[in-house]
């Protein structure tokens, strides 16, 4: 004895080589877990690793093929499905009660009423046989990308060979198989215990392995994945002490006696060793049935029938009788409890029919081809439990070909990825008249094998993380860094109702260095600007910027921005944090396309920015340099070159947050300097810097909408209220849809929301009017300077006549005119 | 991998370097309904078809190329 598995209370002796189903077979544990949907019993079947029906829970992990996985001292083995046990279910009743749970049940009942499909979807969930997953369990698993020239999936003599033949050819070779891989071939990078799970364009071969995931870009796959035991449908045939060849011949020669009396039914010569093994481990052989080429090789002392086949199982806990109809047509019972179906192999070809034409070798048995005979009753998908009678049912209500079948009856979905039953389903199109491609084996998807959920998850290492040059003064400062796209930025330093109030009341600063920064030159910059944008080059003057809405060609706003003039040097282009890539692909392909004489130079990573915002932004710059900052100087949207504390800047007089803001933009690389400077002129002026917390309601209080928060991909600036933005010239690209979008009445437009309480919690949610949904909030925020909740969201209708009884929720609401804030724009001018 | 873009500064590099900027469409249509079609119905070619493609982690230049959306041969 190698120990012993924990079983609920039992323990179960393991002897050295023993598979968890192994020792449980052994100590007369059967029953190893109950069926999906008609909670029948199911026990070791396929035993290797193809089905569903040995699955149990180990050591806390649902869903292991207990068949293939071996069994340690001291695991805990607890079994799936069932209530309240896998021996005593109540829930087997389903079996009986198969009007409940029509084929295509979840398409027909529990949908009405309405309201009982979340309480009837909970209680299937429950039902439904399956492990429990352990949620909140830290995962190990990582991922990594492997290069080689060929990869060879399973490790068996075909995928041995292919790999050791490429491999003395001077290739660089994968071997991978989902065992381990004993004594592999000389040259060749092992991956034992890894599972390929699909071959996808390229190829790549993602490989499941224990805790990691492998991306293998190989440049040839070699597919020797095997063959599968055909599965025999009859009724019963999922009763335990009912299992294939390979199974039993696994149990026999692991010393485990599969029953007293065993009926063996022989189509293919490697059964007729499986026979015999059966038979040395001490087990009565009941009848062997054998096909007629084989009828003579049967030892002696064994009953045989030749030609006989299978009509039906019978048993309730196991197989009692295995009833079979002999050649002459006459039925007959015979006594067994264990029923052996040795019939043939047919190609595991998953990952075969994954890959294109071409694309992949296939070698060995993986190659062939099989096609079962039409079967007239009998549990077709073992893994979904659809028997005949469902196909036939699904077929009646029109569902005629092997991929209709597969949707409605989920057919194929299991673990095994119909590796078992895709053949039945074609067959019996097939058999049913369906036209050749009506009848053809359903598309092989990825997972070919079952992957954990923590494997999907793996942690994707190529993340790109860009930070400002400021990022560690944030840190030091306390701030709360997080994600705004792939950029890591400050939220809020300490309280961001103070750092709104500094904006408000006093001055404040915010990096804005990540904002996408371009400059727009040579002869035809101004074409550039034309074609990219709707706007008229020649109406913004030098030293001015221009708010700028990026519109597609389709009409549609994909950004926003501002365009500022710099005479003969060209222009300086702002766009959003998160669009900037996505301006300079559309600046790029305006110059390639219209072959203009112009550059365009991305300054994002070069330059920093930083806006100094609020009421006594002049009073602070004002002692960090002798420029002039009055109004005429540098008047809002104005642009001038500012030497503050000594670091060349291009100022941009901004009002994003409704305050005098002066975004200075300087080198990346005195960024640093220039915030520090800044920090320290303004302390006495109790200067507090602001993060994105803040900005959202100071922004919000203005009605400024952000790009991606507040509209839709297919918004056009009228609908977004911004039309007076935008004002193309004949150069524009998005002209004609422009002009065509005006003359469609608007289905929908972007409104100021006053709510009568809440806050950022009300984005999302719907917006109704009496019971009709007529809108949604997309940005919400208690405002200080309205004194009461603010927002912007969507109303249908192109704006005619206000909505009475709004309510977000339960929270009544009204639309009013933006800005909330400084309506006229007073304190921007200042 | 399969699908190999050639960069006209760069030479051929990996589609994953790349950002696929859809079909090859004309610079503009006599009216906007002709201009609609241009831009909102692609012929979504089974067969060889001219895209754009733009080299985003490399020089960042668009370039034309002609493949065959059944098969990915890039010609």
């Amino acid at each position: 004895m190698a120990g012993r598995l924990r079983l609920g209370r039992r323990r179960i002796p393991i002897e050295a080589g023993d598979t968890i189903a192994m020792a449980l077979y052994r100590a007369g544990v059967l029953t190893l877990t109950r069926s999906i949907k008609l909670h029948r019993r199911r026990g070791l079947y396929c035993g290797s690793g193809e089905c569903a029906s040995c699955l149990v829970t180990v050591d806390g992990v649902p869903g292991v093929r207990s068949c293939t996985t071996e069994a340690r001292d001291g695991m805990r083995v607890r079994r799936e499905g069932g209530w309240p046990s896998v021996e005593h279910d109540a829930l087997a009743i389903a079996d009986r009660l198969h009007l409940l749970l029509p084929v295509g049940f979840y398409y027909k009942t529990f949908i009405h009423p309405r309201w009982a499909w979340p309480i009837a979807e909970r209680v299937i969930r429950r039902v439904a046989g399956l492990g429990r997953l352990p949620v909140g369990a830290p995962s190990r698993a990582a991922s990594r990308h492997v290069m080689c020239d060929v990869l060879v999936v399973g490790a068996g003599p075909s995928g041995r060979a292919a790999a050791a033949g490429a491999a003395a050819a001077g290739a660089s070779v994968v071997l991978c198989d989902e065992g381990w891989i004993h004594e592999p071939p000389v040259d060749v990078e092992v991956l034992e215990r890894h599972a390929a799970i699909g071959v996808y364009e390229g190829p790549l071969v993602p490989l499941a392995g224990v805790d990691e995931v492998v991306q293998v870009h190989p440049a040839r796959v070699v597919i020797a994945t095997g063959a599968v035991e055909s599965h025999p449908v009859f009724p019963g045939n999922d009763l335990p002490g009912v299992m294939l060849g390979r199974a039993a011949a696994r149990l026999a020669s692991g010393g485990v006696r599969i029953g007293d009396r065993a009926v063996v039914v022989v189509r293919h010569r490697e059964g007729l060793e499986h026979l015999r093994v059966i038979r040395e481990s001490g087990v009565r052989i009941a009848a062997a049935v054998v096909s007629d080429e084989l009828a003579t090789e049967v030892p002696d002392g064994i009953q045989t029938l030749v030609g006989a086949e299978v009509v039906r199982a019978e048993g309730r806990r196991r197989v009692h009788v295995a009833v079979l109809r002999g050649a002459d047509g006459v039925s007959r019972g015979i006594g067994c409890d264990a029923l052996v179906l040795a019939l043939g192999m047919q190609p595991r070809d998953g990952l075969a029919r994954m890959a294109g034409p071409g694309e992949v070798e296939v070698v060995g048995e993986a190659a062939g081809a099989a096609s079962p005979t039409t079967a007239r009753a009998g549990i077709v998908c073992p893994c979904e439990d659809v028997t005949v009678a469902d196909l036939r049912r699904a077929w009646s209500e029109g569902f005629r070909s092997s991929e209709l079948l597969k949707r409605y009856t989920t057919a194929t979905m299991g673990p095994c990825q119909g590796a078992m039953c895709g053949r039945h389903l074609a067959t019996f199109a097939r058999a049913r008249g369906a036209a050749a491609n009506a009848a053809a084996r359903t598309t092989a998807r990825p997972p070919a094998r079952p992957v954990a959920l923590e494997l999907l998850a793996a942690p994707v290492h190529e993340v790109i993380e860009q930070r400002t040059a400021l990022h560690d003064l944030h840190v030091a400062a306390g701030a709360r860094m997080s994600w705004s796209g792939s950029w890591i930025r400050p939220f809020h330093y300490s309280d961001p109702q103070a750092e709104y109030r500094a904006v408000r009341e006093r001055v404040s600063i915010m990096d804005v260095g990540t904002l996408g920064k371009f400059l727009l030159t040579g002869p035809d910059a101004d074409p550039l600007v034309e074609a990219s944008f709707p706007v008229r080059a020649a109406t913004v003057s030098v030293g001015r910027a221009r708010y700028l809405l990026a519109v597609d060609e389709a009409g549609h706003v994909f950004d926003d921005g501002l365009l500022c003039s710099l005479g003969e040097e060209g222009w300086y282009l702002t766009s959003t944090s998160g669009g900037a890539e996505r301006i300079e692909a559309w600046l790029r392909d305006r110059v390639d396309r219209l072959g203009l004489r112009a550059h365009v130079i991305d300054l994002t990573p070069e330059r920093g920015a930083i806006a100094v915002a609020g009421p006594r932004s002049r009073e602070l710059l004002s002692r960090l340099t002798d420029d002039p900052l009055d109004a005429s100087s540098l008047p809002p949207l104005g642009v001038r070159e500012l030497t503050v504390a000594g670091i060349p800047c291009g100022a941009i007089r901004t009002g994003f947050v409704g305050e005098v803001t002066f975004e200075l933009h300087h080198p990346r690389s005195r960024g640093p300097e220039l915030w520090r400077a800044l920090m320290e002129a303004g302390s006495d002026l109790a200067l507090l810097p602001h993060g994105l917390d803040a900005l959202e309601l100071l922004r919000l209080e203005k009605g400024h909408v952000y790009i991606g928060q507040d509209t839709l991909p297919d918004d056009t600036p009228a609908k977004l209220g911004l039309g007076w933005a935008a004002e193309p010239t004949e150069r524009f690209a998005g002209r004609r849809a422009i002009e065509r979008l005006e003359r469609i009445p608007r289905r929908r437009r972007l409104v100021g929301l006053r709510f009568e309480r809440g806050g950022p919690e009300l984005r999302g949610m719907a917006l109704h009017e009496g019971r009709r949904i007529i809108g949604r909030v997309t940005s919400a925020a208690a405002s200080p300077a309205v004194g009461s909740t603010i927002g912007l969201g969507w109303l249908v209708g192109d704006g005619e006549g206000a909505p009475s009884h709004l309510r977000a929720g339960r929270v009544a609401a009204e639309v009013v005119a933006t800005p909330f804030y400084d309506p006229t724009g007073e304190r921007l001018r200042a | 991998m399969a699908i190999r873009v050639p960069c006209p500064n760069c030479g051929w590099r990996s589609a994953t370097e790349f950002r696929w900027g859809g079909e090859l469409r004309p610079l503009d249509a006599p009216d906007p309904e002709a201009d609609f079609e241009r831009v909102l119905l692609p012929a979504n070619e089974a067969g060889p078809q001219n895209e754009r493609w733009f080299h985003l982690l490399g020089c960042r230049r668009w370039v034309t190329v002609r493949r065959d959306t059944t098969t990915n041969e890039v010609g």
